[in-house]
């Protein structure tokens, strides 16, 4: 049993609650998503690495921004990088494209080694800013960076095409950027980074400042691309993104690979079974209850917290000593661990921002 | 409240660099590039020097004295000094005159001073000039009449020829001091046993100008083109690093697009745009004010395209050479306002010091404004043309160049 440091998502029920959901995102049938991770990363496993990242460094002066990161992105998988500011993420992003020269380490893309830049003409990028044209149209933009990507005459019309009904923007098509809304932005942001049809898609927080209807859109895309056999490597530092829309997360922190793996991995490999039990007794507690170490609640002096090793075995018997002491339960919460949990555990500190 | 805004507004500006450097450092610069040209940077009352020529096309001891006498006169630069040895043939225009004419419709000299016989064994001057110089000729005609005065050189006025230059109670001092009649305090003369003496007469003569009646007009339009050119490029800089800033920069490069290729296009984009601008600044010329562009449409379309592509190569070496649109927008400013103020674009250069006509040298202002000069003004050709295109060429080549060199640290860190 151990002392809870920080409050985690509220569940839902007595017994024990299904994984918290975020309150802006909509609901999900997370058992069977669950199931389809898993059984994507059962298939992932035996797939082709689309991109191996080995013992990447890279200095900044004093500060080492990447140190002997290492990881791989499998063939139609989505990868999350989380990892507070500062972390090392967008340096990452920046040695895969081609932008930053790192100081060793190798990268392959499908099993061709890359040089330092160049070389990435079935790699696509979207950067986090908004890297586009606002003095073009939509169309105009689509276009121009479908030429700087090689396509021409027919080839380069449908793909245009195709990309106008993806993002849902065909109607406007022939409207400058500038006036369109941060999620439109985004979409068309996104949209000149596919128009060569990559295999593998780089994506630095693709979803900043986009409202929730935006971001549902954005992965909806993304899950059609991924349909479509790209695989993702996306940035972010929003825990919901990489817990519930990406088969596999690897943690970045202080330019190190903290944790790779999937969600129960983490979970498995880093809290283990145990949980986050929350209690409401009929008064407060007047004295320890022992072998008990509940701790106050803060936001009430009936509310007690605790954490079980073993959830089935041990809460009938948290809840026998709380009745043999005298005092009636009113209300238990039993809380699975999310992936802020598993951050905390691994680094030892809140995801910074 | 108000006294917050207005300290709010002065924190911003402490703490902005670049305004500080427009709002402080920009005027005392032009203050001072205005005041070295029209205060001059030789001690008060100097004549500033002319470029001149001289031809003797009498060959007399008097002119050789007044040819000697020129040539000391403080305030003219002679760039060659010609005799005739005899007279020229009848019919056949004298080499030695041809030459200096057309050294002056070169540019070559300001202005020529060719000394002829008169009547009466006299020596009178014509200066063959530029007209777009408006300064030159007035102050050569006096230095000249006064080196013919000094050499006791006068003309009856049975012989005076038009048109005079010098101001009539002028004349009418020095008839009374050089000539034999003597004149009462009360103005009655009391003797007219000899005739009065004039003031010897300079001619001035246009051989460049004839019939056009504003010189300066496609001066200025040179002028104003050159620096807008500059300006627009400077702007065209700016977008290369907005698209680095916002990361377009960084996307551009992951696609087959390479360093090269992406300078090689604005660059083009620039020359063309600038050629555009010129070219429709130059046909409202036409229109409005009487420039003869067609007339002179080969020229002025080689002029234009060189001038175009360094003011793009500039623009482009400016904005490699900083890190944010802000730096540029100052660091922009700056240089193209005194690249243009010491290269002719806002003051003639003929009115400047030759200290400050060598600087100009340095600014490819100077070189294109001199190239359109032979175009409109001189009427040149096109093969004339090459040392400004040359020097044209080059600037462009080398800020190309040195762009494409600074560039190279926005590839890959």
């Amino acid at each position: 049993m151990t002392m809870d440091k920080g409050p985690s998502q509220t569940a839902a029920s007595i017994a024990v609650a299904p994984p918290a959901t975020s309150p802006t995102s909509p609901a999900l049938n997370l058992a069977s998503t669950r199931v389809a991770l898993a059984g994507r990363q059962r298939a992932a496993a035996s797939r082709e690495v689309a991109l191996r990242v080995d013992q990447l460094r890279k200095r900044y002066r004093q500060v080492a921004a990447l140190r002997d990161v290492s990881f791989s992105l499998h063939a139609g998988e989505r990868l999350a990088l989380l990892g507070p500011n500062g972390a090392g993420k967008t340096t990452l992003i920046r040695c895969l494209a081609g932008r930053t020269k790192p100081d060793g380490g190798a990268i392959e893309l499908l099993g061709e080694r890359l040089p330092p830049s160049g070389g990435r003409e079935r790699l696509g990028l979207v950067p986090q800013d908004i890297a586009i044209y606002g003095d073009l149209t939509a169309a105009e933009n689509l276009t121009a960076f479908a030429r700087f990507h090689g396509l021409r005459g027919a080839e380069l019309r449908r793909r245009v095409e195709w990309a106008l009904h993806w993002t849902g923007l065909a109607d406007r098509s022939g409207e400058l950027v500038s006036g369109f809304s941060g999620g439109m932005k985004r979409r068309v942001n996104l949209a000149c980074g596919v128009m060569h049809s990559p295999r593998v898609l780089l994506l630095d927080e693709p979803t900043v400042g986009v409202d929730p209807q935006s971001r549902q859109r954005i992965f909806e895309m993304l899950n059609e691309l991924r349909d479509g056999g790209t695989s993702i490597l996306l940035t972010t530092h929003h825990l919901d993104e990489a817990e519930q829309r990406c088969d596999r997360i690897v943690i970045v922190d202080h330019g190190r690979v903290v944790a790779d793996g999937s969600f129960e991995q983490l979970v498995r490999d880093s809290i283990g079974t145990s949980r986050h039990v929350r209690l409401r007794i009929d008064r407060p507690l007047v004295e320890p209850l022992p072998p008990w170490q509940l701790a106050g609640d803060n936001a009430a002096r009936d509310g007690l917290q605790t954490r079980l090793d073993d959830v089935a075995g041990q809460l009938p018997q948290l809840l026998q000593g709380i009745a043999e002491a005298g005092y009636g339960v009113l209300s238990i919460e039993v809380h699975a661990p999310t992936l802020h949990d598993v951050f905390l555990h691994l680094t030892g500190q809140k995801l910074r921002d | 409240m108000i006294w917050t805004v207005m300290a709010v507004c002065i924190r911003r500006l402490l703490h902005n660099r670049t305004e500080l450097l427009l709002t402080i450092v920009v005027p005392i610069v032009f203050f001072s590039i205005f005041a070295l040209i029209f205060g001059g940077a030789s001690s008060p009352g100097t004549t500033p020097e002319i470029k001149v020529i001289a031809v003797d096309t009498v060959g007399s001891p008097h002119s050789r004295r007044v040819l000697e006498s020129l040539l000391q006169t403080r305030g003219f630069l002679f760039v060659d000094r010609l005799s005739v040895a005899q007279p020229p043939d009848a019919g056949q225009p004298d080499l030695s005159e041809r030459e200096a004419t057309a050294m002056v419709r070169r540019g070559a000299a300001a202005l020529a001073i060719v000394l002829r016989r008169g009547d009466a064994g006299s020596v009178h001057a014509e200066l063959l000039s530029d007209a777009s110089d408006q300064v030159a000729p007035q102050v050569a005609a006096a230095l000249v009449q006064r080196v013919l005065l000094m050499t006791g050189q006068t003309v009856p006025p049975a012989t005076q020829t038009q048109p005079t230059v010098g101001r009539p109670s002028d004349q009418a001092a020095v008839v009374q001091a050089g000539g034999t009649s003597v004149v009462q305090a009360d103005g009655a003369a009391i003797s007219t046993a000899v005739p009065a003496f004039m003031p010897p007469a300079v001619e001035v003569i246009d051989i460049i100008g004839g019939d056009r009646h504003n010189p300066v007009i496609s001066m200025y339009a040179a002028g104003i083109a050159v620096m807008f050119l500059l300006f627009g490029a400077s702007g065209g800089g700016g977008a290369l690093l907005e698209e680095r800033e916002n990361q377009t920069l960084d996307r551009l490069l992951t696609t087959g697009l390479t360093m090269d290729q992406l300078l090689l296009g604005k660059w083009c984009y620039l020359t063309l745009l600038g050629v555009v601008q010129t070219t429709i600044m130059f046909a409202w010329g036409q229109a409005a004010f009487g420039i003869d562009l067609l007339g002179h449409l080969d020229g002025f379309v080689i002029m234009t395209t060189v001038t175009a592509g360094a003011a793009a190569a500039f623009g482009l070496l400016l904005a490699t050479l900083c890190r944010t649109r802000g730096q540029l927008n100052g660091l922009s400013v700056v240089a193209v306002l005194t690249m243009s103020a010491l290269g002719g674009s806002m003051v003639p250069r003929y009115i400047m010091s030759p200290a400050l006509r060598d600087a100009g040298l340095w600014t490819f202002n100077a070189w294109a404004l001199d190239g359109y000069d032979k175009v409109f003004w001189r009427q040149l050709p096109v093969a004339e043309l090459w040392p400004q295109m040359s020097v044209l060429m080059l600037s462009g080549a080398v800020f190309l160049v040195t762009a494409r060199g600074l560039a190279t640290r926005w590839e890959t860190q």
